[in-house]
């Protein structure tokens, strides 16, 4: 019969088969309407072809930490869950507190609006002053847009 | 299976529980109240006293908790009489950073941000606790982490400045580096040993034959860790940078208490890791395995050499406090380095009027830099006459800082001396004393501008507010105090050096 290496090796067979059948019926089905921007290469949204050198929004930095920070905790949990019933109540109690702080995390970061990508732009006081003084308010964003415009052009 | 082990274990860390639980109420209260945050210091201040009412519960006490698996015996955290006389070092200075806090106009200026702060104030506190009575390498790491992370941040919490960040990441760099080769250490300790408790690697110490070079790199690294937060020399570069960039608040917080978990956290691991037995003399008498005495010998001198020789140089007032900090820490060293009990009460002693001193100039030149903006040495120019208050104030505390009598920190200095003298290092006591000489110029060169130089026309009055005046006469008194009536200090720095296993 299958030894336990063996059994993996049926796994990991499957797996490769599930794709395969998968992307053939999905090829199958589906309509076909490429676009410029379906046709890139997938990479959440950032140009993946092109000099390093280009503005990466800091917000996706703040997404990540929170995910890992939660990730790290759940992992935590996982023990836990295994062996909770042997402690009795206590044992429960143990998880529940662990779950409230974790809880307070979440609600610390969605008040604060970690979780809202959609942020007013803070701009640094000294800043502030300058467009106070000048009256005539640099456009920031637009002229970005242009050159950004310009580029693609 | 029963958790009898944890729950048992939970009457000898209630200090801690009760920070921990500050911890969650501030950050729900910031979260509660978005928009109105004066509540949130009298909350952190009301924590800290309670927080202290437990460590006083604890004196006379004593007892392992969190029992170790393999030998019962022992535990992770060791509560003993000196564990809590560190610990009340810590509460009394945090009582008197979050008043510094509210006179601060740093800190004043980020009220949207005052919840982080005091909860993560209360994340210092939490982690110095920890960290000075745990007597387990693992979580001698953790607590050491959660007081650093937190300190970082802090570091840096005036964000909108660029000193304060460049403080932080310079913070953060040399933090990461040095808890880095302080974790390799442990790894290798453990590794020879084959437990993580220091009572049990004691034993192991003293029964089992060892590689004694792979012993010493080992107990090098661990101290490159411990000398990091005490800020003592070859570790001690990120202290002025760090101290002149964050909010004078903070730099008063870890000039005092992050130290003071440091030593008490090398004294313990000197303590019960090295020391087999103590005499009736109260001689330690060290393990024959690494060579302390020598170690402590060099790293002391160099620190406060070093320290006392780069300050002669500072015109920023709080650059020159970070120097002379440091120095400090090479001062507080002489104690240990004799190992004996005597040299122990002369630390205990030290650190109970350090925290005053040291606290007061740092209040002095916080209430002044919030009304010129500037620390320089300059700007004091003539401040005796202006203000005498607060000029005549920070001459007592400078000069408490050289040791000069009749102020407290010659009754400090005294005791370190003479417990050197006693241990037969004279020649290490000379050079102590020569150093608190070139000290002397320093000090007394900020009380020259602020008495000897008449008034410029940028001078002004410093206004005080009546809580400002009871924060400073609070401190002044016990420098006065004890400078001349210190029997009640000695005393209790006697009755509070018990170790846990001796």
């Amino acid at each position: 019969m299958l030894t336990e290496f063996g059994k993996i090796f049926v796994f990991i067979l499957l797996a490769v088969v599930f794709v395969l059948i998968a992307l053939f019926a999905a090829k199958l089905i589906r309509p076909s309407r490429p676009t410029k921007e379906k046709m890139l290469i997938y990479e959440c949204g950032e140009n993946p072809v092109g000099s390093p050198w280009i503005k990466f929004n800091i917000r996706f930095y703040v997404v990540a930490l929170i995910f890992l920070i939660f990730d790290v905790e759940v992992v935590l949990l996982f023990p836990w869950a295994l062996t909770y019933q042997d402690y009795g109540f206590y044992g429960f109690l143990v998880g529940l507190v662990f779950l409230l702080v974790l809880g307070l995390g979440m609600a610390y970061e969605w008040r604060k609006g970690d979780l809202d990508w959609e942020r007013g732009i803070i701009s640094p006081p000294i800043l502030n002053e300058i467009l106070k003084n000048k009256k005539a308010p640099l456009k920031i964003n637009d002229s970005e847009n242009q050159i950004t415009e310009e580029i693609k052009a | 299976m029963d958790l009898s082990f944890i729950t048992e274990s939970l009457y000898f860390v209630k200090p801690e529980i009760a920070a921990s639980a500050s911890i969650i109420l501030l950050v729900l209260l910031d979260l509660i109240f978005h928009k109105n945050k004066t509540i949130i210091p009298y909350v952190a201040l009301a924590g800290i006293i309670i927080t202290g009412i437990f460590v006083v519960d604890q004196f006379n006490i004593s007892g392992f908790a969190f029992l170790s698996t393999d030998n019962p015996k022992y535990g992770m955290i060791a509560v003993d009489n000196f564990g809590a006389f560190f610990k009340l070092i810590i509460i009394i200075s945090s009582i008197f950073v979050v008043a510094f806090s509210a006179y601060s106009d740093e800190i004043n200026k980020i009220t949207d941000r005052l919840g982080e702060y005091y909860a993560l104030i209360f994340g210092m506190i939490l982690g110095m606790l920890v960290l000075i009575s745990a007597s387990d390498l693992i979580l001698i790491y953790l607590s050491m982490e959660l007081l650093s992370l937190s300190s970082y941040v802090l570091a840096g919490f005036t964000k909108l400045r660029d000193r304060s960040s460049e403080a932080s990441l310079k913070y953060l760099l040399y933090g990461a580096t040095s808890t880095g080769m302080m974790l390799f250490g442990i790894s290798i300790l453990y590794g020879l040993t084959g437990s993580t408790n220091l009572y049990i690697i004691s034993a192991a110490l003293q029964t089992q034959s060892l590689n004694l070079l792979t012993l010493a790199f080992s107990i090098i690294l661990i101290f490159a860790g411990i000398g990091y937060k005490i800020s003592s020399a070859p570790f001690h570069f990120w202290t002025p940078d760090v101290y002149e960039g964050a909010p004078i608040s903070i730099t008063a917080y870890l000039s005092v208490a992050s130290k003071a978990a440091g030593f008490a956290l090398l004294i313990r691991f000197i303590k019960t890791t090295f020391v087999t037995f103590v005499d009736d003399n109260g001689n330690w008498q060290l393990l024959q395995v690494f060579d302390w005495e020598s170690l402590l010998i060099i790293i002391s001198l160099l620190t406060m050499t070093l320290g006392n020789f780069t300050a002669l140089w500072q015109r920023n007032l709080k650059r020159m406090l970070a120097y002379s900090s440091i120095a400090h820490a090479g001062y507080l060293m002489l104690g240990l380095l004799v190992f004996s009990n005597q040299g122990l009460i002369a630390i205990l002693i030290y650190f109970t009027i350090y925290l005053f001193m040291n606290l007061g100039a740092f209040f002095i030149v916080m209430v002044i830099a919030n009304k010129t903006g500037s620390e320089d040495i300059d700007d004091y120019d003539g401040l005796g006459f202006k203000s005498s208050f607060l000029g005549v104030s920070l001459a007592i505390f400078l000069v408490s800082l050289t040791g000069l009598p009749p102020t407290a920190g010659f009754i400090g200095k005294l005791y370190l001396f003479i417990a050197l003298v006693d241990a037969k290092m004279l020649t290490v006591a000379i050079i102590a004393l020569l150093n608190t000489v070139v000290s002397l110029y320093y000090y007394i060169r900020v009380l020259k501008h602020m008495f000897l130089t008449s008034p410029t026309e940028k001078t002004e009055k410093i206004p005080l507010n009546f809580g400002q005046i009871a924060v400073i006469i609070i401190m002044l008194i016990p420098i006065l105090l004890f400078g001349v009536y210190f029997s009640p200090v000695v005393d209790l720095a006697k009755s509070y050096i018990t170790i846990l296993g001796f």
